[in-house]
């Protein structure tokens, strides 16, 4: 099958799936300044899915951002200072905490699980969990329709390639993109889960390859129309490949991260607010 | 808004310490050694290498609820005395990690999973966000009772390992694991040879509460939204469980390291801490640093720490 194609075929089916979200008011997230909600929606084979919905007080309209969970189970709600200032909502796709019937992903053991066939690869189920979390919060009337971010590690540059309604794009870091190579400079889950099915079963390579072909990053990145910022990492070896800074083209932005965590997050809290037009806020309290 | 303004070097923090609270963990510590920890130990050739034997360690804590940590070691037989330990305790809402790089460093290296955490999860489980409140109100039904003692009971087990050198066991971790290492080595301080605490969490709670709208301190002030009555007993159960109250009782030596703008675990709070431990002791500061607490230069000098106490014979070649 195609590129093209294969994403085609997810798309429709996801289209197929009518996601019927529940939104449930929690009033211990709730405060004068935003309300918060739990959300349930069905994605790719009717799973459930989960997230942590916000929305500011006052008339608005507030820019929309996604928030895209992090490889592991757990993942915080919004933080105070985005939910003053976004309509944000941050998903849990399946497998993760909340969104873990029927199906619970481990950790180890999710990112390479039916890695050997673009159909049964979980990520195909995850990417289209993404673009379920995207379609949400574009949809939110409570959003301004001329504004939203997507932040998170590459499944952001596989979202916002795939839901054109973003003006901003965020990428912390990589997940997906460049994981053949960059597995042999590491012994560090996740990209050890590939090394431990190679090594089991080493006849494999060339599928496994096949079947990240069709998610990798690169290969959607030209797809975006919206300024997207990649951040880099503080010390060598740089794992984001010229194939994919250079399909991002004038969209592209780049941090470098100096590994002092607080100018880091500044840093990027500031672009992004620059970006959707709310003003930067730091989470370190006075 | 930056440190300087806070000062958080010269905060004080204190926290109440209850009479009976030496009473209440020597009665903890009582039911959990009534269970038979039932250690198992079982070998995970998937995820094994030529250098590195992987497993999952199993053992029955507090409450009779069974826990499963992941385990590393050098896949050579082990020397005479057996290899030094290194035993990681997970932050908040990290899963436990398989320590592949720490075996081939010459440690067999264990990752906890507490109760709650995957594979640990199927009796009890707080939810995420949930454990910092879960039960919160009675001190004794707190289900970090039973989390910490997970963590307490897992250093029994891990001494009696086949292949280990029970005088070798060193703690680490960060935020949660941080605030654990404290607590661990304060209530088995004859276990634990030395311990690394980054950017302690459990510590100084409620006045973190008060210092952060981050999460896992947001979780009370989320609590205390719904339910502002029940501040003063949530300060009292939380006074058993707070690091300050065990940090004189560590007496192995201790390295800690801070982030001056930690928006998570506030650094009045791990000064705080680190105050009361008692020499020797070592703190590392890192300003412009958040919850991360200076890690890529932390690192280099927790492993230099470890590896000076604990003595591996070496690095896999």
């Amino acid at each position: 099958m195609t590129f093209d194609d294969y994403w085609a075929a997810l798309d429709a089916e996801l289209a197929a799936v009518p996601a019927r979200p529940t939104l449930t008011p929690v009033p211990a997230r709730s405060t004068e300044d935003y309300s918060g909600y739990e959300v349930r929606l069905t994605g790719l084979g009717g799973h459930r899915l989960f997230g942590y919905f916000s929305v500011p007080a006052g008339p608005g309209p507030f820019p929309g951002l996604l928030e895209l969970p992090r490889h592991g189970s757990v993942n915080n709600p919004p933080h105070h200072v985005e939910r003053l200032r976004y309509v944000v909502f941050t998903l849990m796709h399946r497998g993760q905490r909340r969104a873990d019937e029927p199906f619970a992903a481990a950790y180890p053991g999710l990112f390479a699980l039916g890695v050997t066939d673009p159909a049964t690869y979980v990520y195909r189920a995850v990417v289209a969990d993404c673009l379920r979390g995207a379609e949400f919060l574009l949809g939110r009337p409570e959003r301004d329709r001329e504004r939203a971010g997507v932040v998170g590690d590459d499944l952001a540059l596989l979202t916002a390639a795939r839901r054109p309604g973003f003006t901003a794009v965020q990428v912390t870091g990589p997940l997906l993109h460049n994981a053949m190579r960059l597995r042999h400079t590491t012994g560090e889950y996740p990209l050890e889960e590939l090394n431990d099915h190679l090594r089991r079963h080493p006849g494999d390579e060339e599928r496994v390859l096949g079947t990240l072909a069709y998610f990798e990053p690169a290969r959607h990145a030209a797809a975006i129309t919206a300024p997207t910022l990649v951040a880099l990492p503080g010390v060598p070896p740089r794992p984001w490949t010229d194939e994919l800074l250079g399909a991002l083209g004038e969209q592209l932005d780049t941090y470098q991260r100096t590994d002092e965590d607080a100018i880091d997050t500044r840093a990027l809290d500031a672009w992004l607010a620059g970006r959707l037009g709310v003003e930067p806020k730091a989470r370190f309290v006075s | 808004m930056t440190s300087s303004s806070r000062k958080p070097e010269t905060a004080a923090i204190t926290v109440g310490k209850p009479a009976d609270f030496a009473e209440f963990w020597a009665e903890t510590l009582r039911a959990a050694e009534a269970v038979d920890p039932a250690p198992e130990l079982i070998h995970r050739p998937g995820l094994s290498t030529d250098r590195v034997t992987v497993g999952e360690l199993s053992y029955t804590s507090f409450g009779g609820v069974r826990v499963t940590s992941w385990y590393t070691a050098p896949a050579a037989p082990a020397p005479p005395g057996g290899y030094p330990v290194v035993l990681h305790i997970p932050g908040y809402i990290s899963e436990p990690a398989v320590m592949k790089s720490w075996a081939e460093r010459g440690y067999v290296a264990i990752d906890l999973a507490p109760r709650g955490k995957l594979r640990a999860n199927a009796v009890v489980d707080p939810g995420f966000p949930g454990l910092l409140v879960d039960h919160i109100t009675d001190r004794f039904a707190y289900t970090y009772r039973g989390f910490y003692v997970d963590v307490v009971r897992a250093l029994d087990v891990v001494a009696g390992l086949p292949g280990v050198d029970a005088e070798r066991i060193g703690v680490w971790g960060s935020s949660q694991g941080g605030g654990l290492g404290i607590i661990s080595a304060a209530l088995r301080p004859e276990r634990v040879r030395c311990v690394v605490a980054g950017a302690p969490y459990l510590c100084g709670i409620m006045a973190a509460t008060r210092l952060t709208r981050s999460y896992p301190y947001e979780e009370i002030t989320e609590y205390l939204r719904l339910d502002p009555g029940h501040e003063a007993k949530i300060t009292e159960t939380v006074s058993y469980f707070d690091g300050l109250n065990f940090a004189a009782d560590v007496r192995a030596p201790i390295l800690v390291y801070l982030g001056m703008e930690d928006d998570v675990c506030p650094p009045e709070t791990g000064f705080s801490v680190y105050r009361l431990l008692p020499e020797p002791k070592t703190l590392l500061t890192y300003e412009r640093c958040a919850h991360h607490a200076g890690l890529r230069w932390a690192v280099p000098e927790v492993e230099k720490f470890l590896d000076g106490f604990l003595e591996p014979s070496g690095a896999i070649a």
